[in-house]
């Protein structure tokens, strides 16, 4: 069984896919991101998977609900490192994860998220703003 | 008589090298941002070939955005308008942005009765090679601005010393 490892770094939870997944390694994966996010007060998550030579329907599947799952408890996710070879398959298997937010690599998955994490927090710093104005008169 | 043929042959195979060369030109056009030129008919080898080396462009060149430019295309039809959405929803699994462009009038109603949506697909779509980079610039947050009025804005900077006015 390959373990995925998930680091944490401040509010940001890397998971570095380092060989290919079985069925039972993706679900391993789910639930411990969903458990660290639960509690940890995570805004994003990146999924590395350039490590990986193929990505089935089920990992694929599995990739989407783990985005849409992370959402629900607060925190976008990015699936980095997508092969361009992969990336034909997948779309050949009419799987184009249209709900999943992509990026190049973990350098570029980090500036998205940290875009994404800004315009999902945008309703905080309205009332910052206005406090702001009020200062200035 | 023999050497003839086989000299002849070896001419027609270097010459479709060079037109499979010619058939799928990646251009990186700006940091970040790639063009694809597209001419004549797109079938399915030619896409899945232009769509390889897309992506390996992409990857190599670190790039956000494709501008994908149709202006030589005369027909885009339901097999080819499949192609393109394939394009672009591979190259979105890598984190790139398509932006389709040059589609003529002519082409665009023939897609419009052919009930052909791109908006349906997810695919942005410009007028213009020239709208589409300005729509580039915009997703990398640049933005083309005339130099004078630059200028003007650096001198009102130094004028009220340093603050912005």
């Amino acid at each position: 069984m390959a373990r995925v490892p998930i680091i944490r770094i401040r509010d940001v939870l890397i998971a570095s896919v380092q060989e290919e997944l079985g069925d039972d390694d993706v679900i391993d994966l789910q639930e411990r991101l969903n458990d660290i996010i639960e509690h940890g007060d995570i805004r994003g998550v990146l999924l590395d998977v350039s490590a990986l030579e193929t990505i089935d329907s089920f990992i694929g599947r599995s990739l989407s609900d783990t985005a849409a799952g992370a959402r629900l408890l607060g925190a976008e996710t990015v699936v980095v490192g997508i092969r361009p070879a992969v990336a034909i398959t997948l779309v050949e298997l009419g799987l184009q994860l249209p709900r999943v937010n992509t990026a190049l690599d973990v350098d570029r998955g980090l500036e998205l998220l940290a875009r994404l994490v800004a315009a999902s927090e945008r309703v905080i710093p309205v009332a910052e703003e206005e406090t702001m104005e009020e200062r200035e008169f | 008589m023999v050497e003839q043929v086989e000299q002849q042959q070896e001419i027609i195979e270097e010459q479709r090298r060079t037109i499979e060369e010619l058939e799928t030109p990646v251009i990186q056009v700006w940091d970040r941002v790639l063009l694809l030129p597209i001419v004549g008919s797109l079938d399915t080898a030619r896409a899945q070939k232009m769509n390889e080396s897309l992506l390996d462009q992409i990857v190599e060149t670190r790039s956000d955005v494709v501008v994908l430019d149709l202006t030589g295309v005369a027909l885009v039809d339901t097999a080819v308008a499949r192609h393109l959405a394939e394009t672009v929803a591979a190259a979105r699994l890598l984190g790139a942005d398509v932006t389709i462009v040059g589609v003529s009038g002519r082409v665009a109603l023939t897609m419009v009765q052919l009930g052909i949506d791109f908006s349906g697909l997810g695919i942005t779509t410009r007028a213009t090679l020239a709208r589409g980079l300005e729509a580039a610039f915009h997703k990398l947050g640049l933005e083309v601005v005339p130099r004078r009025a630059m200028t003007e804005a650096a001198a009102a900077y130094a004028r009220n010393g340093g603050r912005e006015e």
